[in-house]
């Protein structure tokens, strides 16, 4: 793999590691299976995208763009909360309608970003190649929002989510608002991952209808990897290997997609990915089988 | 205080299946007063118990707590006042929290949630010297997962929780029925500490008529969502068990014998 190729795979992978942030939040801290991410993501870098052409600040842009998507979280969590519509179908709902709701944003299916300002600009001047300040960039990025994660899950507000997602009745039963964790927790997810779309759309130079497609098996990709990696209870851990996981994640596939013998296409990019989060799924049960049956031999 | 003015419950109304859980309860519980209620299944205790804590809400007829009206308050709401241990020693913690980080939350019961850490050494040294109470062990295992504990020891910390903040109400609800007889013993002393420590009002339902007329000071019996009978001071202190099946079987016009095994198995 070229350097370049590898610098490209690292800016994906700590994009993508703001998504994993956000899938954590849903799916681990809240167990909220939230597919709302597909269509968020595209938000956040369609309205981002959007404005920045309409001469928008990038840095207003990427707030707005990321506050839209955070109001998509809680459109889904309105559906689930008040009419008590099952947490992955409104998700799934509200992709649907994300969708159309992004191409009427951008007004055609994309929107090119080549000769724009990004948040990248003021930073040009430093006389760092472009490829090396992209990824140290996103990878700056990812990281605060990563230790910003574990802050809020250590904090009294962040415990209190914790366990919602963990014992509902508990949470209850000590005064905790459990609707209101689910609101905020669905906002700041799908906020993070709309970061990431915002990102994503100013380091490649486009927004695309499409490109959402798939974001939340990517985001539970990198989660499932970084936790079969690094077994570990310490909250900040957790968070860290959520982001690690999205690295490993992108060098896998494009491992995978540049191994000549593998014969793989770039479109074979879906089967690859099902396959890792498939192995990244089953790798703990096996090695917990081994373990089980070396301790059985051991005692016989 | 907790008063109770011609409570009724009905689950399903209008529906083939509607059933008429709590039939007009009017119930006075004084401050510092520790009231055991039985009943057989399907009396109403947990129904009444819920109803109170906020978790279903009232047909017809009013809860006060010392004078305010709390029949429209959520459950959520209400736990400035209520503290609460569950019959499931799995219910009153979150297995994939710590024990610290479940202490945390209980420390925090009833004051809104914000922004500081959850944890601090000071915190983990009123956690550590609350736990040793117990004599489990417990005091060295505050960064346990609370799953990894034993039942038993999770409704011990449940039990523990529940005092850490100052509440004027403790719920009990069976909260010993799933555990070993010696656990529940230890269960019971505990909850006996605790309440006369903190002078709190108490409502226990519970299956066993022994548990209930050795514990607190008043006894209280539902059927079929009323209170049949409801004995304290020298009365209840001269009853055996026999004598709460006799006035079972008076309180029924009809005599119906008390048929359920688990009460008198319990006996």
């Amino acid at each position: 793999m070229s350097t370049f190729a590898f610098l490209g795979t690292l800016e994906i992978g700590f994009i993508y590691g703001l998504v994993a942030l956000g899938v954590y939040l849903t799916f681990r801290i809240l167990d909220f299976p939230d597919l709302t991410v597909d269509g968020s993501f595209t938000l956040g870098a369609a309205v981002t995208a959007t404005l920045i052409v309409a001469g928008v600040n990038p840095y207003l842009a990427t707030l707005l763009g990321t506050l839209a998507a955070a109001s998509a979280g809680l459109v889904t969590a309105w559906l689930n909360l008040r009419f008590n519509i099952l947490h992955l179908l409104a998700s799934i709902l509200t992709m649907t309608a994300l969708y159309t709701i992004n191409l009427r944003v951008m007004g055609k299916p994309n929107v090119a970003l080549i000769m724009e300002p990004t948040v990248l600009t003021p930073f040009e001047g430093l006389g760092l190649a472009n490829m090396y300040l992209k990824v140290g960039f996103v990878a700056v990025c990812a990281l605060i929002g990563g230790l910003l994660v574990a802050w809020f899950l250590n904090t009294q507000y962040g415990l209190a989510m914790r366990a919602v997602g963990s014992n509902k009745r508990m949470a209850q039963a000590n005064g905790i608002v459990v609707n209101e964790k689910v609101y905020v927790g669905l906002a700041l997810s799908n906020g993070l991952v709309g970061l990431a779309g915002a990102l994503f759309a100013q380091t490649n130079g486009f927004a695309d209808s499409t490109m959402g497609i798939g974001t939340i098996v990517v985001g539970l990709a990198a989660v499932i990897i970084g936790e079969s990696l690094f077994a570990s209870r310490s909250i900040l851990v957790i968070v860290l290997s959520c982001i690690v996981g999205s690295l490993l994640y992108r060098v896998a596939v494009s491992m995978a997609l540049n191994a000549d013998f593998l014969g793989f296409h770039a479109s074979d990019l879906n089967l690859i990915t099902a396959v890792l989060v498939a192995l990244a799924l089953v790798f703990p049960k096996l090695r917990n089988e081994w373990k089980a049956k070396r301790a059985q031999e051991d005692t016989l | 205080m907790i008063r109770c003015e011609n409570l009724h419950v009905t689950f399903n109304p209008g529906l083939p299946t509607e059933k008429l859980a709590l039939r007009g309860i009017d119930l006075c519980i004084p401050s510092g007063e520790f009231v055991t209620v039985i009943g057989s299944n399907g009396a109403g205790k947990s129904t009444l118990l819920n109803t109170i804590a906020g978790d279903i809400r009232t047909t017809q007829g009013h809860i006060y707590f010392t004078e305010r009206d709390v029949t429209k308050l959520s459950a959520t709401a209400r736990t400035k006042d209520i503290a609460r241990v569950f019959q499931d020693p799995l219910a009153g913690t979150c297995g994939n929290l710590t024990v610290e980080e479940n202490m945390a939350l209980a420390y925090g019961r009833g004051s809104r949630g914000n922004l500081s850490f959850a944890l601090n050494n000071k915190l983990r040294s009123i956690f550590r010297e609350q736990l040793s109470r117990l004599n489990l062990g417990l005091e060295d295992r505050l960064e346990s997962e609370m799953g990894l504990l034993s039942g038993g020891q999770r409704q011990s910390v449940s039990l523990l929780m529940s005092a850490l903040q100052p509440s004027t109400i403790l719920l009990l609800d069976e909260h010993t029925a799933a555990l070993d007889p010696k656990t529940a013993a230890l269960i019971m002393d505990i909850s006996s500490q605790i309440i006369a420590e903190k002078q709190l009002t108490v409502m226990m339902v519970t299956h066993s008529m022994r548990q209930a007329l050795d514990h607190g000071s008043r006894t209280v019996m539902l059927h079929e969502g009323k209170v049949i009978f409801d004995i304290a001071g020298q009365t209840r202190a001269n009853y055996q068990v026999k004598d709460l099946l006799n006035l079972f079987a008076q309180a029924r016009s009809d005599g119906e014998e008390l048929d359920d095994d688990k009460l008198l198995l319990d006996a």
